[in-house]
């Protein structure tokens, strides 16, 4: 294979100009994960130390073996709702080691509102048991939740893909064969009781794990009896009496320990057999991303040179490199990984749209993950494109992506628009996992046209009240449509209506990649199986 | 060489003496028997002897004490002479007479020596009648009522001793003359329960003095020759750990001096048999402190530097023969050193140790001799002293003698139960050893040679223990590769 | 959660991970590689440790490692997580053994005061023509013996309470 010669000029102004500007937002996006991470009101982390709990990234940390990777997904999931006030929507989640084993670490954050349920929370999880499903992740549930947001219950109880799909999938999970193991460490109340219930495993800590449906205050208005916590659903009686938990822990380090004793015995899963070589680390080093990616999301940039700083040894066997040339297609290495790689540069037409439908239906054959790598206005619109197809050939795209067997990885790293989104394997295309960078942006339409489309209809509809409206009115119009478009299409809305799995700094997104890719190995890759193309 | 009178020797110990005795009488062509309690019944010296006789008591000490059943068990194993090694039985003039009595011959003294000599008050009084130095001192059985007054009218520092036994057991420092009493009713309850005798004296307590004693050997004949001195100097509450010969810290005149001041206090007690007179050495100055009618713990070195097998001539002696040499045949040679190993820690104040020897390997070579008692699977308890054995080496200077002990030190493996091995290590290197610049309170001055460093290689011992221990390794091994290649990276 | 290993009433913890030519050791403040351990035979074996060779003697009796190196001989408890962890936060001054069925007493084996060790018989029990030792759970000193020989219990019944030594 050969190794993309970057023309990327690292003295220019214009290199330095980005640099600046992408490793501010670099650093941004780390001040504003260690905030969702760490920031806490002194008053919860007292309480927590009142109550002899540890804090979940302690927990977190003892449960993993140490000098092993933790890839933390949606982060920063409700950073713009709740007005920000239950950072990583009280859960922490992520793919991490633990005995050895590649699992999905699921905890309540009982720093954040007790732990409690808002409906982001809820949605975190059952992406993070999607993710157990598609990748066959053992998931360890550390649990401290004081039940559900109630004020919010419409948001989250009885849709399809509300709390109880949690439930829903934790079963599925357990009839795929797929081990969980929770540790009770706080109370589990409520619908919370059901996630150590339905764990194959569960361990419950002495003194401050405890699992019942209603609490001692629900018990006592519901039938006036009184009754103690540990009585109603302490440690000593769910061991010894109603079998409800499995393991009792004298101390959350002990069921920590426990549980990963329990893991340990979990069978080692068949990885998915594709096409392996030793890893190579890139010949350009990932920091020069930095540069590349430009300040102006307008800027067009040549795809390859994210490539290049992505791929073992920059090596990349372009496929049809003469043809289709705004998506490029082609082979590369990942930690060793064969993977199959398709980059905007430039709106879809139909030349690129058949090149990559072509392109994963070689990739699905020979077994090879596809990674999707965005910046996509979307396809080409007009009387010409259309007359030569261009919808039926987008068609072809979304057929092929839909219908590919192999893993697919998304990350989002610019622009990510209209039909584009779908063609390039967006979240509705049930990527494995998909990242988006801090700049990106996603929406139906880029946030000037919409902008401009919205400001029209908004003038048409006052013109026909009081007139013709002056550039100054219209301005005042357009303004803050486009600052609401622009908030909700930013890379921090997506994640914090967990659109993704997490924003990346550009130069993580190898080793996150990795990760996944190993992890989506757990799961055997079906035969090839496409639906009807449109010809 | 007239045959020897008997063909039995009973060894009425345990031990590395045992064993070290049995080597002997094998060399003589003698057979041994040996006594022993049941908590000693796999140990070394049973293996070597050609009789072993059980013996039995209310605790294992009792039973090594019982002179009855010992005669019963010399008697039944037809000896016709009793070694008593050191300890127990062997400094105790009614146990003599009682095996005399039975028509068997005891090694060592005449009973009535042991009574002189053996006891430090008699003879301290008798050596000092017949011109001898000795230590200021106050004695209870002269008046037990004016005893403590007397003690106080010595003055401050006093050394506070039971009259019987040796080997440090029972004596107390005393620098606060207000807790005088103390000290006295905690050395006569150890000298009552190690010596069964209660019985007390007091002496002035030289501040860091050196311990000097010369080995003296007399026969029935009233030949007496020394075979030269030894210092143990090195000593932990009054226990040697190092024994060497010649003493560094004498000169030549010195050394002849104080070498014929033991042979004549020998002379004046017409003793026979092995012996060994302690002095106190400070200041240029040295003075009687006891005489130890036995074979001494430390004897090896002066075998090493005079080349006579000491238990040997105990034995001809015994047998009522003259001394085949002279004073002027016994040359010293070379410099010897001998490193007691103990079952303790003693960077953990000198706690006693137990533990089972799963692996035990001593040095050799050239003038390495290990004097042991202790086999491979044995288990080490608390029941007797923690010595498990003398390392003994012999060179040409002192300072190769030393360093041939350091190597034989770091050489010797002993697994299953903490040893002293690198303490004593530790010592044989120190400076101030090397050149000579020790006293009995040198290792209380520098208390870093007993702490050891406690961090001192101790990452290659954890990733020892790290790398044979199966889940350590098996939580390494059962990380995918590339998680490992990735380490602890987080986003 | 790392591994720990006691020395001299000290914890060390520590954690191995693999690299190329062995194992990365990481300690509290540093970390070393590669180390290797190779065996050979009879207590003996070859330790590199950051490119140095170290003969090494050892002794393993269960999970205490008892090791020899450049003339020091060190002993190493492997401390099991399970059970370290499951005593170590047991804050309460009294354990107890427990009735695991109803039953009589047939013969106390220990009396107030006694010091015992972690699994030393309490007690024989008899329940449905079996005879059952009841075992110490912990190191302590006996306490209270709560019945006596011939008296009857419940299943959970409380037989015999023990304090942990030294309070």
């Amino acid at each position: 294979m050969q190794r993309i010669a970057s023309v990327a000029d690292v003295k220019s102004q214009e290199f330095r100009i980005n640099e600046v500007h992408n490793r501010r937002l670099a650093a941004e996006l780390k001040e504003r994960q260690r905030a969702a991470r760490f920031s806490r009101p002194e008053r919860d982390l007292e309480r927590l130390r009142r109550q002899n709990k540890l804090f979940v990234r302690n927990r977190i940390e003892a449960l993993l073996d140490p000098e092993t990777p933790f890839l933390e997904l949606s982060t920063l999931a409700a950073n713009k709702a709740y007005d920000g006030e239950v950072p990583g929507a009280a859960q922490v989640v992520g793919i991490g080691i633990v005995a050895g084993r590649e699992v999905i670490v699921h905890a309540d954050d009982a720093s954040v509102k007790g732990g409690a349920w808002y409906p982001l929370s809820v949605k975190k999880i059952v992406r993070a048991l999607d993710m157990a499903i598609e990748n066959r992740l053992p998931v360890v549930h550390l649990c401290d939740c004081a039940g559900g947001f109630l004020p919010l219950q419409a948001e989250f109880f009885a849709d399809r893909y509300h709390a109880g799909r949690i439930f829903r999938n934790q079963s599925i999970l357990s009839k795929m064969g797929v081990p969980q193991v929770a540790v009770a460490m706080g109370h589990c109340t409520a619908g919370g009781a059901y996630v150590p219930a339905l764990s194959d495993y569960n361990i419950i800590v002495q003194g401050t794990g405890a699992i019942f449906l209603g609490g001692p205050p629900v018990v006592k208005a519901a039938t006036g009896e009184n009754v103690s916590v540990e009585e109603l659903g302490g440690a000593q009686m769910h061991t010894s009496v109603s079998g409800t938990s499995d393991y009792f822990a004298s101390s959350e380090m002990h069921a920590i320990a426990i549980a990963r004793d329990i893991v340990a015995r979990f069978d080692r899963p068949t990885k998915a057999s594709i096409d392996r070589a030793p890893p190579e680390p890139p010949a350009y080093d990932a920091s020069e991303l930095y540069g590349i990616i430009p300040k102006d999301p307008r800027v067009q940039f040549d795809m390859r040179e994210i490539i290049a700083r992505l791929v073992d040894g920059s090596r990349f066997h372009e496929y049809q490199p003469r043809y289709g040339e705004s998506l490029v297609c082609g082979f590369a290495r990942l930690h060793g990984y064969q993977i199959g790689v398709l980059g905007n540069n430039g709106v879809l037409f139909s030349d690129s749209a058949l090149k990559g439908a072509h392109f994963i239906q070689l990739c699905d054959k020979n077994r090879t993950p596809l990674l999707f790598l965005q910046n996509i206005t979307g396809f080409m619109v007009g009387r010409e494109y259309e007359r030569r197809g261009i919808t039926k050939d987008g068609a072809k795209l979304i057929m092929a992506v839909s219908g590919a067997s192999v893993p697919k990885f998304t990350v989002v790293c610019s622009g990510s628009y209209g039909a584009g989104t779908f063609a390039m394997a967006g979240r509705a295309f049930d990527p494995r996992f998909m990242f988006t960078w801090p700049q990106s942006q996603i929406s139906a339409m880029g946030a000037e046209q919409a902008a401009g489309v919205l400001t029209h209809v908004k003038a048409r509809q006052l013109a026909h009240v009081g007139g013709r409206l002056s550039e100054q009115e219209l301005a005042a119009i357009r303004e803050p449509i486009l600052d609401e478009y622009r908030e909700r299409s930013s890379a921090y809305y997506a994640t914090s209506e967990i659109w993704d799995d997490g924003i990346l700094d550009p130069v993580d997104t190898r080793n996150a990649l990795a990760i996944v890719l190993s992890a989506s190995l757990n799961t055997p890759i079906e035969a090839p199986n496409y639906g009807v193309f449109r010809m | 060489m007239r045959e020897l009178p008997f063909e039995t020797i009973l060894i009425a110990n345990r031990g590395e003496i045992a064993v070290r005795i049995i080597k002997t009488l094998r060399k003589l062509g003698l057979r041994s028997a040996i006594v022993y309690h049941d908590a000693d019944a796999r140990t070394q010296a049973i293996d070597m002897a050609d009789t072993a006789i059980a013996i039995s008591g209310d605790t294992p000490i009792a039973a090594y004490l019982d002179s009855a059943q010992i005669i019963a068990a010399a008697r039944k194993a037809g000896a016709g002479a009793l070694h008593p090694g050191y300890g127990f039985l062997s400094e105790n003039a009614e146990f003599a007479r009682a095996v005399i009595k039975a028509g068997i011959a005891f090694i060592g003294p005449a009973p009535e020596s042991i009574e002189l000599m053996g006891d430090k008050i008699r003879s301290r009084n008798f050596v000092q009648r017949n011109g001898f130095p000795v230590a200021p001192s106050a004695i209870e059985e002269d008046d037990r009522a004016t005893f403590a007054f007397r003690a106080r009218a010595i003055g401050a520092p006093l050394l506070v001793k039971p009259s019987a036994g040796g080997g440090g057991k029972g004596m107390r420092i005393v620098r606060d003359l207000d807790t005088l009493e103390d000290a006295i009713a905690q050395a006569r309850s150890e000298g009552q329960r190690y010596f069964g005798d209660g019985r007390l004296y007091v002496e002035r307590y030289v501040e860091n003095p050196r311990h000097l004693e010369v080995q003296v050997l007399g026969d029935s004949f009233g030949n007496v020759v020394h075979l030269f001195e030894r210092e143990c100097s090195v000593q932990r509450r009054f226990q040697k750990i190092i024994e060497e010969t010649p003493a560094p810290a004498l000169s030549p005149g010195l050394r002849k001096r104080i070498c014929e001041t033991a042979t004549g206090i020998a002379r004046a007690a017409n003793y026979r048999n092995a012996g060994t007179v302690e002095f106190i050495f400070s200041g240029g100055e040295f003075y009687f402190l006891e005489m130890n009618t036995r074979l001494q713990v430390e004897h090896p070195v002066t075998e090493m530097i005079t080349g006579i097998d000491l238990v040997a001539q105990q034995i001809y002696v015994a047998a009522g023969r003259e001394l085949g040499f002279s004073q002027s045949d016994i040359v010293s040679k070379g410099h010897a050193i001998e490193a007691r190993l103990y079952a303790e820690a003693p960077e953990r104040g000198y706690l006693p140790t137990t533990g089972k020897v799963l692996i035990l390997q001593y040095p050799d070579g050239d003038g390495v001799r290990i004097d042991s008692g202790i086999l491979q699977g044995q288990q080490i308890t608390t029941v007797f002293d923690p010595m498990l054995a003398k390392i003994i080496v012999h060179s040409p200077t002192r300072i190769e003698a030393a360093m041939k002990a350091y190597r034989a030190m770091r050489d010797l493996v002993l697994l299953g139960c903490e040893t002293n091995a690198s303490f004593l290590a530790r010592i044989l290197a120190d400076e101030a050893f090397l050149s000579g610049q020790v006293h009995t309170g040198y290792l209380e001055e520098n208390p870093h040679i007993a702490a050891g460093n406690p961090a001192s290689d101790l990452s290659a011992f954890l990733a020892t223990a790290a790398l044979m221990t199966r889940p350590v390794r098996e939580s390494a091994d059962a990380v995918p590769a590339l998680h490992a290649a990735l380490g602890s990276w987080r986003n | 959660m790392k591994h720990s290993f006691e020395v001299d009433g000290v914890d060390y913890q520590l954690w191995l991970s693999p690299c190329q030519q062995g194992y990365r050791l990481h300690l509290r403040d540093k970390v070393i590689a590669p180390v290797a351990f190779s065996y050979q035979g009879d207590g003996c074996g070859v330790l590199t440790i950051a490119g140095e060779s170290e003969p090494v003697k050892f002794a393993i009796d269960g999970d205490v490692i008892h090791v020899h190196i450049r003339g020091r001989t060190r002993i190493l408890h492997y401390r099991d997580p399970l059970r370290t962890l499951a005593c170590a936060d047991n804050e309460e001054d009294h354990l107890v053994a427990r009735a695991p069925m109803p039953g009589v007493v047939v013969k106390t084996s220990v009396s107030p005061g006694q010091l015992v060790s972690a699994g030393a018989a309490l007690m024989t029990i008899e329940s449905m023509k079996l005879e059952t030792v009841i075992r110490s759970p912990q190191d302590g000193v006996v306490d209270r013996i709560h019945f006596s020989e011939g008296e009857s219990f419940e299943r959970d019944a409380v037989l015999v309470m023990l304090s942990k030594e030294g309070r």
